[in-house]
């Protein structure tokens, strides 16, 4: 199979897997395990004043020889705010690869696509490799990509509802255009969803809530790591043509009678 | 003096620097990334850089997130 390279890195998983959500760290660890994911999100917050010295912190659970971390700016409303977290991620992480995400509504969490395109130019300029959450707009896409961010991934639908791939025709569109790894991050609620996403042609999945807020995160992590495996096989074999009418498995010759 | 940390207003002792004021908050200085005023503070400055009245100190840190 082909390879998933971002930012000068290749990963033999298309499956990117967020960090949040788990009822502890030690969970988020056999997840991340089971997955065969590479790359994890995390987000940046204030720390907790007043705790102990040897709070427990989620960088101590991530090997990060072995995975990826990949920062994101959840949280931010503007431009502004996602630079300023951007920044803080490289200082913590010492890494220019960030996942901008810039929200326009509290209660959708939709991209705010002004604000994120404005985020993006400005991030290029100072280095970064900018993984960009997004909606299925196909110009923005197009544009983010021309802006110089080194993956695009747009929405399947909205962050946290599991609802899957509800823009087939959009995503698609998306991915004919581009240059750049194509990611459905947000609305992947099961593992169908994941290798529709695969065979639509995507070169991975972002995903966090499937996994976390099933009953059993690690099994779903290995059904996610299998359907997204799938997908792509299936994706590259070049599916059969749809047909109208039945068409017989058996030679017409050889049947009996 | 008077300082905002993490949002919250505290008062502290004059003339103390990062490294003090982690001591004194049990605060890890590993995973952690500090502002002042909004300007990030390289982790070699946390010994000299002493903190000014009505310093807006933030410690940020990575948490689970999608």
């Amino acid at each position: 199979m082909k390879k998933l390279i971002l930012n000068n890195v290749t990963y033999n998983s298309r499956l990117i897997i967020g960090s949040g959500k788990y009822t502890d760290f030690s969970m988020t660890k056999k997840a991340l395990e089971a997955s065969g994911a590479e790359m994890i999100t995390v987000a940046l917050k204030r720390t907790n004043i007043g705790q102990s010295k040897n709070d427990d912190n989620l960088l101590d659970h991530i090997d990060s020889s072995k995975y990826k971390i990949l920062p994101n700016t959840a949280g931010c409303y503007s431009a502004k705010d996602a630079i300023r977290v951007a920044l803080l991620a490289k200082e913590l992480l010492t890494d220019n690869l960030i996942k901008l995400e810039v929200l326009a509504d509290k209660d959708t969490l939709l991209p705010n696509e002004e604000e994120t395109l404005a985020a993006a130019k400005e991030l290029v300029k100072q280095g970064f490799a900018i993984m960009v959450y997004t909606t299925d707009n196909i110009d923005l896409a197009k544009e983010l990509e021309e802006a110089g961010c080194i993956a695009v991934m747009p929405l399947g639908s909205p962050i946290g509802t599991g609802q899957g791939i509800k823009n087939f025709s959009n995503i698609k569109k998306i991915i004919e255009n581009a240059k750049v790894p194509i990611i459905v991050d947000a609305g992947i609620g099961t593992a169908s969803d994941a290798a529709i996403a695969m065979e639509l042609g995507c070169d991975g999945v972002l995903l966090n809530s499937a996994i976390a807020m099933a009953q059993n995160p690690i099994k779903m992590a290995e059904a996610m790591k299998l359907a997204v495996e799938a997908g792509r096989k299936a994706f590259e074999a070049k599916r059969m043509k749809m047909s109208d009418i039945a068409i017989s498995s058996s030679n017409k010759e050889s049947v009996l009678s | 003096m008077n300082i905002k940390l993490n949002g919250k207003e505290i008062l502290i002792k004059d003339n103390i620097n990062i490294d003090n004021l982690l001591k004194l908050k049990k605060i890890n200085k590993k995973n952690i990334v500090i502002e002042i005023n909004k300007v990030i503070i390289t982790k070699d400055l946390w010994s000299r850089k002493k903190l000014n009245e009505n310093d807006e100190i933030e410690i940020i840190t990575a948490v689970g997130g999608g």
